[in-house]
């Protein structure tokens, strides 16, 4: 431990300046006060989200950020609790705190009871008035160079969720990286989970320090782990096309393009899915996608007779940006495989209708396929008669294809047309009268 | 040297030391290539308990087969034996003593392999396919759990043939694991449900899928004190939940990550998102691998959350995986695994298992926070 994160202070609103205990607490009074629709008193995660809502909903513009105090209304910028918050306004904040700080020290020195001065930022900001003392505690140490004292006396919680969004989806993630974390801009926050498709990430991206890129390296892994507590706290954003998550599912976010665009960052959206987490607006395309759960083909195992189809395969989910790599199906590969004639059992059950040796190779033979083939082929006496009708005679219900009937076609192919060549072929049709038209 | 029957086109010698091969994209990593792999696609590795001397390696596939391997210390391979079903094998386990090798089969029937005798006999009947068998050892019972795709778990004492036990689930068991006192079966429709093994199986609880997509992998893994305190559960859309029984804090610590998944920064190309076909936990380190339809394994540190290594891509996908009992071998199986449907099979197309040396690679980041 004793990694300096937290933007080496107590997490504060950027909208209104107000201090908070826990990113979580932030991030709640943010939703509440700063990303609440008028209209419909909708919560969204960020300004821009609240934008597009009140655009794409309620067909109107916002002109800033409710509640916001003046200079710190810009509805523009995507601050998600202390993330997205910019470089300069960190600085300030950090000199006002030392300035602060120092006042305190002063007056404690020379009056131990003035505690005026503290109001601004212990006074309103506090929703649990037992921890006012603290922050004023927590302040004289910040006049200490380290960070330490600070995140990691008792607050467990917050040092944990102060981590990732220091870094791309960092902090817990880059055994190289303690010596760059102080280094880190605060700029750099957005990455874990932040990030909707659109906007946001660019102007992350140029902010990173030279000291990155080496440890960037990791990056195309490190996106990959997602982080249970900012994840919590960080839906994705694009709030508005997403407005009905199913409540008590939560929604891993989806690689958006946008937020893969984040180039060397590899920043992949924070996925979490806590389950008692709340709903999580995600990827619009993952979201519609997700919410398309094919049922048509369940259960496809118990119906050995429905023709193989080799069909290509299809995809499940398919978006603009990725497409999963399975067939289209709501059964398993092993389901799906395990149709096959080759993979049949050898020995016949009482269920199976389909009994032919796996390999293609004994099918030349004659007899082998006499097995099965009765069963599946109502009023057909001779086994031979589907394969050898098929081009030579035509007999009806059979056609040249042959396949349906089998329901195996793929496989039976190559025999079956190695057959009718046979001079045995000759002698069938007088064989096969009792059914044709012969 | 092949004491398999069928034609392995791998037959010659035991050497199983592949080092100079040039860069042919069956084995990008260079790992030690397992003599005599089965003929058709690998659905199942399982390596001996600690319980025996050496390492044994079993194989069971969709060529109807299970295979036996020895493992030498040198690397070499050595095939043992090999046993049949009538239907493709898609699971196998071991006795804890190491004397027994259970098998599942799409024939709808689990075997029990005495190795040392090199007889098998049937202990299970299912009504559907058999996807999951597993070997529960209690202070007081022990038996075999087979799950299938008949929507039953059902609990065997091998020497009778009724079940001593029979759960109905909700749907056909895809995917489970098993370290006592806990079960974890992963079913069709995203279901998941954890069972309690201790004086007799029962249901423990159903918890809510952390993942969106269908469910295909699940392992336990255990805390510090060698309990099992929760599982990781893997997709087929490229991810997989770690997600803890009881923990402190649920909304912390479950969590989910992404992986198997191509070009993860360039977008100029759609994203393919690969299944997570298996996944394992190192034995002393709790690390764990992924192996992916993409034809890469991938190493993760569960606690500090981050990724160890992501191996080269094979030409396959990654079927399979297993550590042997001490944690030095990791060993994967690339074949086909249906990903891409039918049209993509090749039945010509060699089956491989590979060794790979997982001292050094599995062990866990420094914790920073």
């Amino acid at each position: 431990m004793g990694r300096k994160k937290k933007k080496q202070m107590k997490p504060w609103c950027w909208y209104c300046n107000r201090d908070f205990d826990d990113e979580k607490i932030l991030i709640q009074h943010q939703k509440a006060k700063h990303f609440k629709c008028h209209i419909c008193h909708k919560k969204l995660y960020t300004g821009p989200g609240l934008a597009i809502h009140c655009m794409q909903v309620h067909k109107e513009t916002i002109d800033g950020v409710p509640n916001a105090i003046p200079g710190r209304t810009d509805i523009e910028l995507e601050i998600y609790g202390m993330e997205g918050i910019p470089e300069k306004d960190m600085e300030e904040r950090r000199r006002v705190l030392e300035q602060k700080t120092q006042e305190n020290q002063k007056k404690k020195q020379q009056d131990d009871s003035d505690e005026d001065d503290d109001d601004e930022e212990a006074g309103p900001s506090f929703q649990q008035p037992a921890t006012t003392v603290q922050p004023q505690a927590a302040y004289a140490p910040m006049t200490q160079p380290g960070m330490a004292p600070v995140p990691a006396p008792g607050m467990p919680h917050g040092s944990y969720s102060g981590m990732p969004p220091m870094m791309p989806g960092v902090p817990p993630m880059m055994p190289g990286m303690p010596p760059v974390m102080p280094g880190m801009p605060p700029g750099m926050m957005p990455m874990s989970g932040m990030m909707p498709p659109t906007h946001g990430m660019p102007p992350m991206m140029p902010g990173m320090p030279p000291g990155i890129p080496p440890p960037m390296g990791h990056h195309p892994g490190i996106p990959h782990m997602a982080q249970a507590p900012p994840a919590t706290a960080r839906p994705a954003v694009p709030a508005t096309t997403v407005s009905t998550p199913q409540p008590s599912v939560s929604k891993p976010l989806f690689p958006s393009a946008g937020q893969v665009q984040q180039a060397a960052s590899g920043v992949a959206v924070s996925s979490t899915a806590p389950p008692s987490a709340a709903p999580k607006p995600t990827f619009p395309a993952y979201t519609q996608s997700s919410a398309t759960a094919p049922t048509n083909t369940s259960s496809t195992v118990a119906k050995p007779g429905t023709p193989v189809t080799s069909k290509p395969a299809t995809l499940t989910t398919t978006s603009a940006t990725s497409k999963l790599i399975h067939p289209d199906e709501d059964i398993s590969l092993e389901e799906l495989r395990a149709q096959l004639p080759r993979y049949q059992c050898k020995i016949p059950s009482a269920g199976q209708a389909h009994v032919t040796s796996p390999p293609v190779a004994p099918m030349g033979g004659v007899l082998p396929p006499q097995q099965g083939i009765p069963a599946q082929q109502p009023g057909v006496r001779h086994p031979m008669q589907g394969p050898y009708g098929a081009p030579p005679q035509g007999v009806p219900g059979y056609v040249p294809g042959g396949m349906p009937p089998y329901g195996q076609a793929p496989p039976m192919v190559p025999p079956y047309q190695a057959a009718p060549p046979r001079p045995a072929i000759g002698m069938r049709p007088p064989v096969m009268s009792p059914g044709g038209r012969y | 040297m092949s004491l398999f029957g069928t034609n392995t086109a791998f037959g010659s010698g035991g050497t199983g030391v592949f080092g100079s091969t040039t860069t042919d994209s069956h084995n990008p990593m260079k790992d030690v290539e397992v003599t005599s792999p089965p003929d058709d696609s690998i659905s199942c590795l399982a390596f001996s308990p600690p319980t025996m001397p050496g390492n044994f390696l079993i194989g069971g596939s969709w060529a109807n087969d299970v295979r036996c391997w020895e493992v030498q210390d040198n690397g070499q391979t050595v095939p043992k034996a090999q046993q049949m079903h009538t239907g493709p094998v898609l699971d196998v386990c071991w006795s804890d003593d190491g004397s027994k090798v259970f098998t599942a089969s799409c024939d709808k029937t689990a075997k029990m392999w005495d190795l040392n005798s090199n007889q098998t006999i049937q202990i299970a009947q299912h009504e559907g396919p058999i996807r999951t068998i597993h070997w529960i050892k209690a202070p007081n019972y022990s038996c075999v759990m087979t799950g299938s795709w008949d929507k039953t778990l059902k609990f065997w004492d091998t020497r009778s043939p009724n079940p001593m036990m029979s759960l109905q689930m909700p749907e056909r068991c895809y995917c489970a694991d098993v370290v006592y006192p806990m079960a974890v079966v992963a079913t069709a429709e995203r279901g998941l449900i954890v069972y309690q093994l201790e004086n007799q199986p029962s249901e423990f609880r159903r918890i809510e899928s952390p993942l969106k997509h269908q469910h295909r992998c699940v392992a336990i893994f255990k805390d510090k004190q060698s309990k099992p305190t929760g599982f990781a559960l893997g997709s087929i859309e490229g991810r997989v939940a770690i997600h803890y029984i009881n923990p402190p804090n649920p909304a912390k610590d479950n969590f989910t990550f992404k992986c198997h998944r191509s070009n993860g920064t360039n977008t100029a190309t759609p994203q393919d998102i690969y299944a997570v076909n298996a996944i394992s936990f190192h034995p002393v380190h709790g690390t764990l691998a992924t192996v992916g339809s993409d034809g890469r394994f991938s190493f993760w540190d569960k606690d500090a959350r981050t990724k160890l290594k992501t191996s080269e891509q094979l030409d396959q996908p990654i079927t399979a995986c297993c550590f042997n009992s001490n944690g030095n071998i990791f060993a994967y199986a690339s074949s086909y695994d249906w990903s891409k449907g039918h049209e993509y099979y090749n039945p010509q197309k060699k089956n491989y298992i590979f060794l790979r040396n997982a001292a050094e690679e599995l062990k866990p980041r420094n914790k920073k926070w």
